[in-house]
């Protein structure tokens, strides 16, 4: 794609009256597969309607692909492809006529939305069903229909709303796995879910939102490196962990051990610091891993 | 043992043409004739709609059919048989029929079954969405009057005892007159039901309130439209079915007393109600779509 960021977001408020969704956002994201992360009511979906100029913001802008959903929505929407969580699909239709008018709504001419309509059924598993009803399909089967839908005219960029919602533990890591996959055909993707450990496993970049506020837009690779040290010291475990709490680090202590953090790399050297101030002696220092999830919860604490 | 292969398409990107707005209204406009006649879906949806389009055909031979067999016997009697402005009574309860499971079908499931969503994902405005679905309905209803009046036409033609190019040059003011009469009924009827399709969000309901309407809204509004008060006759132009048909008879010159024209109202009246009643579709339904959208 050549380009520095997919999505431009700069003091962005959208309200439905009283309410206000997103308030006030300033975020980039780059080319890849990100998650966007929040509570029920976060403002996820709200987001991704901006994106699709279906919604106006009260103020502020945004810029998807390089255009302004608000002024140009149909050049965005001819470059998106679109996921929704809620059904869309029409219980009397096979999925080889919906996907191909999918495709055609698009603006592929019907002879090469009916091909790529099979091919794109093929990519998520349903060569085998494709012309059954798709009243007769199970909530699955539906899920991979909706994604077809979304990328089968070739989209720049598939936003997707819950992909894995309602699906059973193994339809959601195939799905998962599906959407990963696609991001190794250079497919932008940008997924919304309240589910922390399915952004931990698909995506590279994370927006993190809380109430309408941006907690964290970031990429998830240094995320670990955020985690907590456990520290083992020979004496004054006590006296280490005050002199680290005293420069801003949570600590634990429990007998000749304690849990410091979370922080960065500085943290390693401040304990040996502090450790060598008072003579005591280092037996070990294990960084722990930080989930997405305790990252989520600490940042909506801070906010 | 035989080697297996695990073949993998991947995925193919398109460099093609694209036909953007263009092909996106085309697009629903296609899909709309295929729901209306059931195409492409199972076999249940297929009967009403093509059970009422055989009925219309065979009605208009068999119509050929008695005025050549009544001609045979003696032409003057052939007078009181209907031709093209006394059929639309006989089509007008098929369309009727057909409109009544249309509409109702071209709007409602894909707002019950969150169909809009994918719609509005696409270059597809709420306009060209609704402009591509009247498109799909006009043109199937309007040929569930025209084309049987064209059977019609050819058959009479061919039994005329001028002879079928003669008939022909005679009547071709039926050319203009079946249209204007077929716009007439399609565009109020349709209104109508796009209205309440687009207000009410269960199929059959929608089809019972448009069907009620047409056929109980006609004796009512003839009843209030007597009663004893000031005003009271203009409430005989709330029934919604006579007006095509004033229509058609100023056209082709039938009379037939309606509640309207007893109340003392003409056919420009008439033309009137049909021009607000859809004008009143186009903002309640447009209203409703841009807030669905």
């Amino acid at each position: 794609m050549g380009q520095s960021s997919i999505l431009e977001v700069s003091d962005l408020t959208h309200d439905y009256g009283d309410v206000v969704a997103l308030e006030d956002l300033s975020l980039q994201v780059p080319p890849g597969i990100t998650g966007l992360v929040g509570a029920n009511g976060a403002g996820k979906t709200t987001m991704l309607r901006l994106m699709l100029g279906l919604l106006h913001p009260t103020s502020g802008s945004m810029r998807v692909l390089g255009h302004d959903p608000q002024t140009e929505p149909l050049a965005v929407r001819a470059r998106v492809g679109y996921m929704p969580e809620v059904d869309c699909l029409p219980k009397d239709q096979t999925a080889a006529d919906f996907v191909s008018y999918a495709a055609q709504l698009a603006g592929i001419p019907t002879r090469e939305a009916k091909r790529r309509s099979s091919e794109t059924l093929f990519l998520v598993g349903l060569e085998e069903e494709r012309f059954r009803f798709l009243g007769d399909f199970s909530t699955g089967m539906q899920q991979r229909v909706k994604l077809a839908q979304a990328i089968v005219h070739d989209p720049d960029l598939l936003l997707l709303d819950e992909p894995a919602a309602g699906l059973d533990p193994e339809g959601r890591v195939q799905m998962l796995q599906l959407i990963r996959r696609l991001g190794e055909f250079d497919i932008n993707v940008i997924m919304s879910s309240h589910v922390l450990t399915d952004i931990e496993e698909t995506c590279d970049w994370v927006v993190m939102l809380d109430g309408g506020n941006l907690l964290r837009s970031g990429p998830l690779e240094g995320f670990e490196k955020l985690g907590t040290v456990l520290v083992e010291v020979l004496d004054e475990a006590e006296a280490v962990a005050a002199r680290l709490r005293a420069r801003g680090f949570d600590t634990t202590v429990e007998g000749h051990r304690f849990v410091v953090g979370p922080g960065d790399a500085t943290l390693e050297q401040a304990i040996v610091e502090e450790a060598a101030a008072l003579g005591s002696g280092l037996v070990r220092m294990v960084r722990g891993s930080a989930s997405l999830e305790d990252l989520f919860l600490r940042q909506g604490e801070d906010a | 043992m035989t080697d297996q292969v695990i073949f993998d398409r991947g995925y193919r990107t398109y460099d093609g043409p694209r036909t953007g707005r263009w092909g996106a209204k085309s697009a629903v406009y296609k899909d709309g004739i295929r729901r209306i006649l059931g195409l492409r879906r199972k076999a249940m949806l297929k009967i009403i709609p093509w059970g009422l389009l055989s009925v219309a055909l065979i009605a208009a031979a068999v119509f050929v059919g008695i005025h050549w067999a009544i001609g045979n016997i003696e032409e003057s009697l052939r007078e009181g048989i209907p031709t093209y402005g006394g059929l639309f009574d006989f089509y007008s309860a098929i369309s009727l029929l057909f409109m009544t499971l249309a509409g109702p079908l071209l709007l409602i499931p894909d707002r019950s079954r969150g169909v809009l969503s994918v719609y509005f994902s696409r270059p597809l405005t709420v306009d060209g969405y609704l402009v591509s679905k009247v498109g799909a309905f006009v043109t199937v209803v309007a040929a569930i009057y025209i084309v049987p009046q064209v059977v019609l036409h050819i058959g009479l033609a061919l039994i005329a005892s001028e002879g079928f190019l003669p008939y022909m040059g005679e009547t071709l003011d039926v050319l203009w007159k079946v249209p204007m009469v077929t716009l007439a009924f399609v565009v109020l009827n349709g209104a109508i039901v796009f209205i309440l399709s687009a207000l009410i969000d269960r199929t059959g309901i929608a089809a019972a309130a448009f069907f009620g309407l047409l056929i109980a809204g006609g004796p009512i509004a003839a009843r209030v439209a007597e009663a004893p008060f000031q005003g009271a006759r203009w409430a005989s132009l709330l029934a919604f079915d006579q007006h095509p048909r004033i229509i058609r008879d100023a056209l082709f010159e039938d009379t037939i007393d309606y509640p309207a024209e007893l109340a003392g109202f003409g056919v420009w009246t008439s033309l009137a109600v049909v021009v607000v009643v859809v004008v009143a579709a186009v903002v309640i339904v447009r209203r409703r779509y841009r807030k669905l959208a």
